[in-house]
């Protein structure tokens, strides 16, 4: 016992400078190790803090490009471990090209300008296109949008905007829409909720930058408001995919904001929308869109108010084209209405009794423009209308020319002439004022700063 | 007795054929790709396992494709969507977002973005805005045509359909692996064709072909277009003519959706030629798939810069 201690002791002795030579080694290299792996971290940081930077050079010619192909490609593969092939793949990737402290969403701005020059009647009647702003040039719509990806599954997008809305009214900025979209449902659903601008017609989904002509059709400016229809409340749309052309079915419920059509402003009382939306590709070429919607809802006055729509939509664009030749579009609508009417029987001017009736009305239009030049297009619109409740109708014919200097800057003009079959009730203010007759010569300028998505069709 | 015996065989039958294996065909792989090239090398990849179609033609802008609600119809109907990726095809966004198809929802597991690991050219350096035209921030999006970055591309198309079908990708890697052998046989030729002319310069009307410029050795000395996406002014194709003239170069490049007839004006001027080559899969007569355009586009140059 006492000698294999003795011989344990003189091992330590003997091994004991070895193993210290050992541990001063090591230390070393894991020192050098721990620099190397500094290092790399330090460069990766940098790296990933900035832009891919450009090759230096085109790389050269080298003889086979394809031998970068490896002579067995099945053994460059990446293994694929079951717990990867069930979680989805690159649920970001549309943000993998950004750099640190970078925004995760999409910013665009739009400046629509709009200048008019009319009658003097016309502008003290305040009966032009654009009413109070005759004979001026203003901000119509200023407008920053944000939109991208809440996550993977939603889709948010905001827009705000401002414009001037009367002659020397301060401009006030406004929320024109904010909505989510859920894009991951079953069944080829996609729910929509929030402010938008509804999908009634076409161009009523169309922010005033982007419509083809300076002004909305008169259709929907009589029917729904010079904005159009833009509610809150949320829609749902569905695409079959067993049919042998595209179809959208879309149903909607919404507050019924909408002071033109309907107002009553309750989602128990809702405004109900719906749209069915067909696509023919007829050629390579050619194209038709068809559509026909209906909101039904209450006016203030707790009355039913229905508006029926079709929208028509062809496009010829030549192989190669980067623009249509020739775009042809209509939109109608058919409004149900029920109002209440007074009734003096005595003649005292005070109402003995009201009535209610139902008021049918209809209007439409029909546009046409050709792009024979990339830079340049030239259109008419036809309007004629009859007003939702009072009795007469209106009609124009509005040639334009645009001149596109890019993609993202526009100027427009445009000749419109209005004839109405009765003066307005601000004809009679007794200012000499009447817009029976309009002709207004209108003028646009319109530009895109930043991010702008595609327009369907 | 004949009737029903009748009836039984044919019960019999159909019992046989439900039960055996592989009688019915399986359903095939809808795939769309945002343009034909995509297409040609997801077919290349998919084999017969796939159903490819292109929501653009070889003859189109892919800048400015229009987003048709017919290009939903078939991203409704698709398992997977093959994009290009870099800025080239971001209105295939609006299409998927039409088509209602949550499995191509950004993030989705059909979502195939093929430019993952090129190594991208033209990567701006300085700060960028639409002064310059349609530059990419993120670099040159037109690398499909690239015949060397074909392995990267296809290894990328066959990470997708094999996250949508686990159960095809020895069959994907294999088709992958075929398609790759007979591209390396071509390239042998093709290099063996471009080996006189390598150097050469040649002027194009707008930056679609460094990639392919720059695999066979040659130059891109200018463009017609002196930002991308922008009509050229008077002054610059002044300038580009001299050059034209100056350096002795031969050959302008221009796609089918370009102003050709500018481009032969240019031409006839500077005493080059213009030609119109395969800037895509289908762009020409001839391009049909992925090596026959790469082979037009070959044989042209080669005999153009001779």
């Amino acid at each position: 016992m006492r000698a294999f201690a003795l011989t344990v002791v003189a091992l330590l002795l003997v091994a004991t400078p070895a193993l210290a030579q050992d541990a001063s080694a090591l230390r070393r290299e894991i020192e050098q190790l721990r620099q190397q792996l500094q290092g790399l971290t330090e460069r990766l940081q940098r790296l990933e803090a900035q832009p891919a930077p450009p090759p230096a050079a085109p790389p050269p010619a080298q003889p086979a490009p394809a031998a970068q192909a490896p002579s067995n490609p099945s053994t460059q593969m990446s293994p694929v471990s079951p717990t990867e092939l069930a979680r989805p793949r690159q649920p970001f990737s549309l943000y993998q090209q950004r750099g640190a402290g970078q925004l995760l969403f999409d910013i665009g701005i739009a400046g629509d300008f709009v200048g008019n020059l009319t009658q003097k009647n016309v502008e003290k009647a305040g009966g032009g296109t654009f009413a109070g702003r005759e004979n001026r040039f203003f901000p119509r719509e200023i407008e920053v949008a944000l939109f991208g990806q809440i996550d993977p599954y939603a889709r948010g997008e905001l827009r705000i905007e401002s414009g001037e809305e009367a002659a020397g009214d301060e401009m006030t900025v406004h929320l024109a829409e904010a909505t989510l979209t859920l894009m991951t449902l079953p069944y080829g659903t996609q729910v929509k909720l929030g402010q938008m601008r509804n999908r009634f017609g076409w161009s009523n989904a169309v922010h005033e930058h982007d419509l083809p002509w300076v002004d909305r059709p008169d259709v929907y400016r009589v029917f729904l408001g010079e904005e159009g229809l833009v509610e809150k409340g949320a829609e749902a749309t569905w695409v079959p995919d067993f049919l042998p052309f595209y179809l959208q079915v879309l149903g909607g419920v919404f507050n019924g904001d909408n002071e033109s059509a309907f107002g009553r402003g309750r989602i128990n009382h809702p405004l109900a929308t719906g749209r069915v939306m067909a696509f023919f590709d007829l050629t390579d070429t050619m194209a038709l869109q068809v559509g026909a919607s209906l909101a039904n809802g209450e006016t203030a006055e707790r009355l039913r108010s229905t508006l029926l729509g079709y929208d028509l939509k062809f496009k010829y664009r030549p192989e190669g084209w980067l623009h249509p030749l020739l775009t042809l579009a209509s939109e109608g609508i058919y409004s149900i209405r029920r109002v209440e009417r007074g009734l003096d029987f005595d003649g005292d001017g005070i109402f003995d009794a009201f009535q209610k009736q139902t008021k049918h009305r209809f209007g439409w239009y029909a546009s046409a423009e050709l792009q024979p030049w990339r830079r340049w297009s030239l259109g008419a619109r036809y309007d004629a209308t009859q007003y939702p409740v009072a009795p007469g109708w209106q009609w124009a014919v509005e040639p334009y020319v645009s001149f596109y200097p890019s993609e993202f800057l526009r100027f427009r003009l445009a000749y419109k002439h209005t004839d109405k079959s009765h003066r307005d009730v601000s004809d009679l203010l007794g200012n000499g004022g009447s817009s029976r007759l309009v002709d207004e010569l209108l003028f646009q300028a319109t530009f895109i700063l930043g991010a702008h998505p595609a327009h369907p069709f | 007795m004949v009737k029903r015996l009748t009836v039984r065989f044919v019960l019999a039958a159909l019992a046989a054929a439900a039960l055996v294996p592989g009688a019915q065909a399986a359903p095939k792989l809808r795939v769309v790709a945002t343009i034909p090239d995509l297409k040609s090398l997801t077919e290349a990849v998919g084999g017969d396992l796939v159903e490819v179609d292109s929501l653009t033609r070889g003859t189109q802008n892919f800048h400015e494709a229009e987003v048709r609600p017919s290009m939903m119809l078939k991203l409704r109907r698709a398992d997977a969507v093959v994009e290009n990726g870099l800025g080239l095809d971001a209105w295939a966004d609006v299409a998927i977002a039409g088509s209602n198809n949550a499995d191509l929802a950004p993030g989705g597991r059909g979502r195939i973005d093929i430019s993952r690991g090129i190594q991208v050219l033209e990567v701006p350096t300085t700060r960028v805005d639409r002064s310059m035209g349609d530059v990419h921030p993120q670099g040159n999006p037109h690398f499909s045509l690239d015949p060397g970055l074909a392995p990267t591309i296809t290894q990328n198309i066959v990470d997708g359909l094999a996250r949508v079908a686990p159960e095809h990708r020895a069959a994907f890697e294999q088709n992958r692996k075929d398609f790759l052998i007979k591209l390396d046989a071509r390239m042998a030729d093709w290099n063996k064709l471009m080996d006189p002319v390598k150097g050469s310069k040649v002027v194009v009307f707008h930056p679609v072909y460094i990639y392919f410029l720059t695999r066979f050795g040659l130059v891109q000395a200018a463009a017609l277009e002196d930002r991308p996406g922008i009509p050229p002014s008077p002054q610059h194709l002044v300038n580009v003519i001299r050059q034209i003239k100056d350096e002795r170069i031969k050959v302008i490049l221009v796609e089918p959706w370009n102003d050709v007839k500018l481009a032969n004006r240019v031409a006839e001027e500077a005493g080059a030629k213009a030609f119109v080559v395969a800037s895509a899969v289908g762009a020409v007569k001839g391009a049909d798939n992925y090596i026959a355009a790469i082979d037009f586009n070959i044989n042209t140059l080669a005999k153009a810069l001779r």
